[in-house]
């Protein structure tokens, strides 16, 4: 393989791999706008959450508590992170914003995100503190090489848990009663609500599988991010560009957005400087709105989720 | 009864009186520091230290309180400034401690410059902080010039460097710690592969790894970011073998921005990495086992303390100093701080010049990470 080849492959892996983590945050985001036409800015805390808790799991109960090994520890930190993140989008949901949707206020809601995103941003601050934990992946110590190509462990288990989560989101969505339901309720909650679906339950769901996603991302950024209690907000303005790309709550979209992002982010890094990396991706953004503000796949609404 | 009332009256204003004076015999000091936001560690570290300092002071020197106020200003310029503006109108401090990060350091510069308060700094690198001309500003913090050149020297002189690229983070402090690498290594005959900024939101470096991979040797690689994000490229350089602890050549330099415990944070990385410390624990100093032992005593024998913590207490104790020396607000502080020489506290000794800068650099030296992840001090002369 020549230099240039192996280090387009190299690039061209890093990029997917970069792009699999911003899908794993963008997600969430894309599929609450898909139902509830809102934007979740506290979806950023509900990662540094997920980050936090598979911490906790994986250091503290996995290899402590249980004497798992460092790597078991780890996958199981991945599904408290699921799970913790789940419990959380339900027990919000619950407290804030199912009562003030009954009101039928659109803008309430919204800017309950906000609060909800600086109570957990302090709430987490209080308990954690603002030294930035070391979480050290056994899969990020393990480094594959193949002649001059390179990968961790971790970005191999980044790749394969977002096939897994994506694919695992479109079979719930296309082949399960309640994913049916739930594309039922994004194209028409009041027809819905006629049919029968109770739209309150599918929109209490819809912010529980977001946030079990946010978390579940969160557990995978951990080993990769500085974590700290502001850890989400590094990469969360990227994933609300990449939603935007691939169209608002549009699913398909935001996966090809989000590997196109990460792939663009290597190349530029590589030909133009990491200095550009911001200005590349946000005028992608603005050229997008300008030229095709429905995102890369321009669907109908009710074929979104 | 008018004679009790009168004496009662008489009783009540010379308390007032002595309330007042007692009040006069105060010198305030408003402490800004990052307590939010991705520094955040440095005004936890900061505080940490400060508060050692006032309890060993018991709060007050020379018959004087020392009376501390604590501000979060986020390493932000925008909420550094108004932070500054609030705590100049409510809390009417003589001195302010901070900032930490250049770019908000140098945003409340002016303004306290404009009210005639002492800032001293304990944090930044900007070469622009004590070289705008500012009366009231002083750092005991070496600026990026004083940190670039020993790096440029031993990276010519002992590393036998040849090739440099450098990194760090876009802000003031690292734009201005990278020029004061590049220049002088260019000008004795190296060679910058390339210069790589990056913001302090990215969190990836494999791609910047990858990159530098491709250019060829590099034989070393300064890099000035803070503590989180040099951890991760100093994982991603090993991963891409460009640097010792990955099995490469490349030597990585660090600055005095690292606090202590980076190298147990990044691992097997961290292996080979050079770096300049002021303030090392090990030091053999009466003064610096004192604050080891005494920090220990407060925070936990488990914990050691850092730069950060040095740096804080250091500034308590520069101002407890001024106030021994006779000094009681901004003024008088300025002038005893501009008198100051060879003054002992844990970084070393402060003699501050013209410009407000400490210019005895005596104690900074070199270290080498080791395989076990612990510090050789190297006897590199500067």
């Amino acid at each position: 393989m020549s230099d240039l080849a192996a280090l387009i492959a190299q690039q061209s892996i890093n990029g997917v791999y970069l792009g699999c983590l911003y899908v794993m945050v963008a997600l969430g985001l894309t599929l609450i706008y898909g139902v509830l036409n809102q934007i979740n800015f506290a979806h950023a805390d509900f990662v540094t959450v997920g980050a936090f808790t598979a911490f906790f799991a994986a250091t503290r109960l996995g290899t402590k508590m249980l004497g798992l090994p460092d790597a078991a520890g780890y996958l199981l930190s991945l599904f408290f992170a699921l799970g913790i993140g789940a419990l959380l989008g339900l027990a919000i949901n619950a407290a804030v914003f199912a009562p003030l949707r009954e009101r039928g206020d659109e803008l309430r809601p919204l800017i309950a995100t906000i609060g909800v995103s600086v109570l957990l941003e302090n709430a987490q601050l209080a308990l954690f503190g603002p030294i930035p934990y070391q979480f050290d992946s056994p899969f990020a110590r393990e480094t594959i090489r193949f002649g001059r190509i390179f990968f961790t462990g971790q970005s191999v288990l980044v790749v394969v848990v977002s096939a897994l989560a994506i694919g695992a989101l479109y079979a719930f969505m296309r082949f399960s009663f309640w994913g049916k339901a739930l594309r039922a309720v994004a194209q028409d909650r009041e027809t819905a609500g006629l049919m029968g679906i109770n739209p309150g339950l599918l929109i209490g769901l819809t912010i529980v599988i977001a946030s079990a996603l946010a978390g579940m991302a969160g557990a995978l950024l951990g080993p990769v991010i500085v974590l700290t209690p502001f850890a989400g907000a590094s990469v969360v303005v990227k994933a609300f560009a990449i939603v935007i790309i691939g169209g608002f709550g549009n699913v398909q979209g935001t996966i090809i957005a989000g590997i196109l992002v990460g792939i663009i982010e290597a190349f530029t890094v590589q030909y133009l400087g990491s200095g550009l990396i911001d200005l590349v991706v946000f005028v992608l953004l603005l050229a997008m709105l300008v030229v095709r503000p429905t995102g890369l796949i321009a669907e109908r609404k009710e074929e979104n989720v | 009864m008018k004679l009790k009332f009168m004496a009662a009256l008489a009783c009540a204003a010379a308390a007032a009186s002595f309330s007042a004076m007692a009040q006069d015999k105060v010198v305030r000091v408003g402490v800004l520091m990052p307590i939010s936001g991705p520094g955040s560690y440095f005004g936890v570290m900061g505080r940490e230290g400060v508060d050692l300092a006032l309890e060993q002071l018991k709060g007050g020197v020379n018959g004087y309180k020392i009376q501390v106020q604590y501000e979060d200003s986020a390493c932000s310029p925008l909420q550094a400034t108004n932070t500054v503006k609030r705590v100049l109108e409510q809390f009417k401090p003589h001195i302010v401690i901070g900032e930490e990060c250049s770019d908000a350091s140098l945003a409340i510069a002016p303004i306290l410059e404009q009210n005639k308060v002492v800032q001293l700094n304990a944090g930044s690198v900007t070469m622009k902080l004590t070289e705008s001309g500012y009366k009231y500003v002083f750092r005991i913090f070496p600026n990026a010039e004083q940190q670039s050149a020993p790096l440029v020297k031993v990276a010519l002189g002992h590393l036998k460097a040849k090739t440099a690229v450098i990194l760090h983070e876009k802000t003031n402090a690292g734009v201005d710690n990278a020029e004061g690498f590049k220049k002088p290594f260019e000008a004795a005959g190296g060679k910058v592969l390339a210069t790589i900024d990056f913001g302090r939101d990215v969190n990836d470096f494999t791609s910047i790894a990858t990159r530098i991979a491709s250019l060829g040797q590099v034989d070393v690689l300064p890099t000035f970011a803070l503590e989180g994000q040099t951890v991760r490229l100093a994982q991603a350089l090993a991963q891409a073998k460009v640097v010792k602890g990955g099995g490469g050549k490349g030597v990585q330099m660090g600055s005095i921005w690292l606090p202590w415990g980076f190298d147990q944070k990044a691992g097997q990385a961290a292996e080979g990495y050079v770096r300049i410390v002021q303030f090392d624990p090990g030091e053999n100093r009466k003064m610096v086992q004192d604050f080891v032992k005494a920090y220990k005593a407060k925070y936990g024998q488990d914990k050691t303390p850092t730069h950060i913590n040095a740096h804080a207490y250091d500034t308590i104790l520069l101002v407890a100093e001024a106030v021994k020396r006779g000094a009681k607000d901004s003024e008088s502080i300025r002038e005893q701080f501009s008198k100051f020489k060879d003054v002992e506290v844990t970084t070393g000794k402060i003699s501050f010049d013209q410009k407000g800068q400490n210019s005895d650099l005596s104690v900074v030296h070199f270290v080498e990470t080791q395989k076990d992840l612990s510090w050789k001090a190297l006897n590199w002369q500067q």
